[in-house]
């Protein structure tokens, strides 16, 4: 009984000391971007001042305004789009049973092919741009993109492949085992019970190779010339400039720039949490 | 720019094909009339000024022409550039600042446009100076000057009244204002150093002023040890002895500077003529701040013309390319230019404009280009610069390093840079 | 979804289309010893069709003169050169400490933080939801905007992290957080870890829920702590989730140089210089190629037999 009453105590304790920790991170994390926002609704010279202005004293939306009619955002936001879903798309392709394999099965040169797949990660961007330009023109896939998507792939596939396949590594093997023990083949195991297991794992890797091709940076930057094929990151900083955009106007496009991944994400994290909890892990 | 590659991609199938040669003459036509353009107009002002003012002057003059302009920032420029050399991928025609003509010209990125300046009929607007800083050691010439920067100092002039000092013409005197001027507990420093990024750009100046030019007269190149490390002494002193500067100074880059001179924090700023617009939209021109020519150093004035030209960087469209770099040339164009913007025409027709002549506040600009140098000019200049003289400073300003030590570094880098 | 109902359709057909069904004969191919190298080409090929190319060619560069600005010098080999200059170089020394104490104290730090917050939201308290998001809002910032509103709000003149520090009495004046050395390395590890730590978090959580409530329950009945849980049960299921997480984010934060940039630029007095602003710079800013192909292929190195060594330590291959 004791032990119980103990045990009920120390939840309480733990369950305390996660909400003081919960909301002091949420602070931490939520706290620049709260700033970020105040700051896109000042008048810049309500920023530029020596006297600091927490709660803006005027608001406006010119910032968002000006920078709507300036970057054409919907083209910028609709390239990074289709970059990022063919990314995905590739990487949900081949990266899916590249993980498997690795995930379930001992065969020659597993541990030598793992690490070649981290190995191609590792080289460093800065000197794989000027080939990867080359490649692209020989190709006819500069300033395109999808040609912005397969550069991606160079780094964000071994990424895919190394995540998933933690998860696949955490799944259970019970009920793949007893499916074929049923008669089930490998193929119909894997679509059919391992990859809904670690569906969670899946949509979590998914997110994290979506975020990463939305923010990439210098790939866009070197890879893309023109307005056809450039995306959102790339557009905001040739708008940043040599650090002259006004900070309202940066403050507003940061805002914007998280918006569609913010709404991305509520999508996928009530999937992400309620799935996990009440999923066939349990079983 | 996708567009247009499309149309050449249709046109090389097509030249393939020797039935459709009834369809070509007019694919040719469109083919020669579109050109891109790469440029450094990211400021919200110049961006405006050359898509608002500038590119419609140019559809109306030259209808049969699209052109197709892509905003390139500073900092990834040369790194752009480098990649569509290496990759044989470079727009037509580009923008070229005076700094980066060295280079880009060794690595073979510019067209050689001499017999077409020779025989423009502009040529004569143009004092033979513009041309130096786009002219290589044979005399050809690979750029058009469009407009310049012009080297000055901003300074508080109400403060310098209210302490009774008057403006500073020569270094010595500056550090005595700085002093004078500088109350931490006021908040009020004398003098805005720019100790981060852009910062170079001073280095090289301090030095030519104490008497030890990164290239002399005559081209070579080389630090006298002794006057560097004098330089860069008095240089840091402001910062590490007299405190005139503000303590964030290392990591000040444009922004930072132009912030707190705007938010009454510096009394002195050394920038060029294109600043002028967005400081008066803090602080008011003629009262409470003014202008000046860059103070004398013990050796010498100096204060940097840089001229922005433009470039045919591909042999494809050169002529259309050539359009586009004669239209800067237009004084109507110019005069708008400043007009939006506040940069300086680099034609000498367009600034002896009555505009300009009769403005006191661009006096000390109208001064400067009496005695104003050009920026050194070698390959491998902006590199050293910016990774070795920059960084070398900054060491001095944190105290890592002695004058001496960063000296030393310097001289040593820069000797690797250009063997 | 679409599978299984493709299996359903399949056998109300009677089978007749199964020997062109794709999941039969992919199923009979599944069931060949081939199967896992034939699961693993198509992922394979990509790499080798993207990758390979842009690779060889800067191994190839680091062995040859290639200075774009000297033409006159040549694109000949040089054989181990650069190399050799490499051992001399003392930036190149500074930014390899720098890049080790820039890496490691990220890392921990960003574990640290996102094992944490992994913890408490795997617990589901009420509300866990609302905190999830907000914890996991700063890894979608893009660099360019996190780094710039930070320096935006760590500002010596006008940012509000130095008016509350003054407010709270922490401070007597506002402080230049980049320009001592230590401080500028320091703040630029915390707003990293600000930036990345959610990585861990989501990844770690991910992991959490894919432990059996069972293993739990019995350690419980058998009385163990809560620390003990964690040490014994938690960590080590969660073993390859977190080696996995290391790894990729060591490779990230080696390679990529983009917030130092706009931070600090690798200053004061490179004090921050890191080895992938190093690498970049020679190649972007003094157009050497050779030599920055070189500094490439050793962090690369440097890298690989990180990446190597972690693995062997962690023992994550071994089931």
């Amino acid at each position: 009984m004791a032990n119980i009453a103990s045990h009920a105590r120390s939840k309480r304790i733990m369950d305390g000391l996660s909400y003081l920790l919960l909301v002091t991170l949420s602070f931490i994390c939520i706290f620049p971007i709260l700033w970020t926002f105040l700051t896109s609704l000042k008048l810049e010279e309500d920023i530029v001042t020596s006297t600091l202005q927490y709660i803006p004293r005027r608001i406006t939306f010119d910032n968002y305004v000006t920078l709507w009619q300036q970057s054409s955002y919907p083209k910028l936001v609709l390239n990074s789009l289709i970059v990022t879903t063919t990314t995905i798309g590739i990487c949900l392709l081949t990266g899916t049973i590249a993980a498997y394999a690795f995930a379930r099965f001992e065969f020659r040169g597993r541990t030598q092919l793992m690490l070649a797949y981290l190995v191609v990660r590792m080289f460093p961007a800065v000197m794989m741009i000027i080939p990867l330009f080359v490649v692209m023109r020989s190709i006819g896939l500069l300033d395109s993109t999808i040609g912005l998507a397969v550069a991606y792939t160079s780094f964000l596939l071994p990424l895919f492949v190394w995540m998933l396949k933690g998860f696949f590594d955490a799944a259970p093997k019970e009920l793949e085992s007893a499916a074929r023990i049923d008669g089930a083949t490998r193929l119909v195991a894997m679509i059919r019970i391992v990859i809904p297991i670690a569906r969670n794992g899946l949509l979590a890797t998914c997110v994290f190779v979506a975020i990463a091709a939305w923010n990439e940076f210098l790939f866009a930057l070197m890879l893309t010339t023109s307005q056809g094929s450039r995306t959102w990151p790339v557009g905001l900083h040739l708008m940043v400039g040599e650090f002259q955009l006004p900070w309202g106007m940066l403050a507003a496009g940061g805002i914007i720039s998280i918006l569609p991944v913010i709404v991305l994400f509520a999508l996928v994290q009530r999937a992400m949490v309620s799935g996990l909890t009440a999923g066939a892990v349990k079983g | 720019m996708s567009t247009a590659m499309n149309r050449r991609a249709v046109l090389k199938a097509g030249a393939a094909f020797a039935g459709t040669a009834a369809l070509a003459p007019t694919t040719l036509r469109a083919e020669r009339a579109a050109i891109n353009y790469w440029h450094t107009f990211t400021g919200q002002l110049e961006f405006g000024a050359l898509t608002n003012t500038v590119m419609p002057m140019f559809a109306k003059a030259h209808p049969e022409v699209s052109l197709e302009q892509e905003p390139i920032p500073n900092s990834e420029f040369m790194a752009k550039m480098t990649a569509a050399v290496v990759s044989d991928s470079k727009p037509d025609t580009s923008m070229l600042a005076s700094e980066r003509f060295a280079d880009l010209h060794a690595m073979g990125a510019l067209t050689d446009i001499t017999d077409r300046v020779e025989s423009w009929e502009r040529r004569g607007d143009f004092d033979d100076s513009r041309f130096a800083s786009v002219t290589d050691s044979e005399g050809r010439i690979y750029g058009v000057p469009a407009f310049a920067f012009v080297d000055w100092m901003y300074y508080r002039k109400d403060w310098f009244e209210e302490a009774g000092i008057a403006p500073p013409t020569t270094m010595e005197e500056m550090r005595a204002a700085a002093i004078a001027l500088t109350d931490p507990a006021k908040g009020r420093y004398g003098f805005g150093m720019r100790g981060a990024a852009g910062g170079q750009h001073y280095i090289g100046n301090i030095l030519e002023s104490f008497g030890s030019p990164v290239q002399r007269a005559d081209g070579s190149v080389g630090l006298d040890r002794d006057k560097a490390i004098e330089a860069m002494d008095w240089y840091a002193g402001l910062y590490t002895r007299d405190k005139v500067a503000p303590e964030s100074a290392p990591n000040d880059g444009f922004r930072q500077i132009m912030e707190a001179f705007k938010t009454g924090q510096t009394a002195m700023l050394w920038h060029h003529t294109g600043s002028l617009r967005s400081i008066s939209e803090h602080l008011e021109l003629g009262e409470e701040f003014a202008t000046l020519p860059m103070p004398a150093g013990p050796a010498a004035r100096v204060a940097r013309l840089g001229y922005a030209s433009h470039a045919i960087t591909n042999e494809r469209n050169a002529d259309t390319a050539w359009e586009w770099l004669k239209f800067w040339g237009e004084p109507d164009v110019a005069v708008a230019f400043l007009d939006a913007t506040g940069y300086f025409p680099a034609s000498t027709a367009a600034a002896n404009d009555e505009r300009i002549v009769s403005n006191p506040i661009y006096a000390p600009a109208v001064e400067t280009l009496g005695f104003g140098v050009p920026h050194p000019s070698f390959p491998g200049y902006a590199g050293w610069s910016e990774n070795v003289a920059l960084a070398a400073f900054q060491q001095i300003l944190i105290g890592s390093a002695t004058a001496e030590q960063a000296v030393d570094e310097m001289i040593a880098e820069l000797d690797r840079a250009i063997n | 979804m679409e599978f299984s109902s493709r299996i359903d359709l399949d056998r109300r057909s009677g089978g007749r289309w199964a020997a062109l069904n794709p999941l039969t004969w992919l199923g009979e191919l599944s069931e060949t010893r081939y199967w896992m190298y034939l699961l693993l080409l198509p992922s394979a090929a990509m790499l080798v069709a993207v990758v390979l190319y842009p690779t060889l060619y800067g191994f190839d560069l680091s062995f040859r003169q290639y200075r774009l600005t000297r033409p006159d010098l040549g694109t000949g080999y040089v054989g181990l050169m650069h190399y050799k200059r490499i051992l001399t170089d003392a930036v190149f020394w500074l930014s390899l400490y720098n890049t080790m104490i820039w890496v490691t104290l990220s890392i921990v730090l960003e574990f640290l933080l996102g094992l944490l917050a992994a913890l408490a939201l795997h617990r589901n308290l009420p509300g866990t939801r609302v905190f999830a998001v907000m914890i996991l809002l700063p890894f979608f910032l893009p660099n360019v905007v996190a780094g710039h509103m930070w320096s935006l709000m760590l500002d010596s003149r006008m940012g509000v992290i130095n008016d509350v520090l003054v407010n709270i009495g922490l401070l007597d004046s506002y402080k230049a957080w980049f320009v001592s050395p230590v401080t500028a390395m320091g703040t630029a590890i915390i707003v990293e870890a600000w930036h990345s730590f959610p990585f861990f978090t989501l990844l770690i959580l991910a992991g959490l829920k894919g432990i059996p409530q069972d293993l739990y329950k019995a350690a419980q009945i058998d009385g163990a702590s809560g620390f003990s849980q964690l040490r014994l049960i938690t960590l080590p299921m969660l073993k390859t989730v977190i080696a996995a997480a290391v790894i990729l984010r060591v490779i990230g934060l080696v390679n990529s140089p983009d917030l130092l940039l706009i931070l600090t630029g690798g200053g004061p007095g490179r004090s921050t210089q890191v080895l992938s602003l190093y690498a970049f710079q020679t190649a972007y800013r003094d157009f050497n190629f050779g030599y920055g192909g070189a500094l490439a292929v050793v962090m690369f190195l440097i890298l690989m037999i990180f990446a190597w060594a972690y693995i062997r330590i962690s023992k994550v291959n071994r089931d």
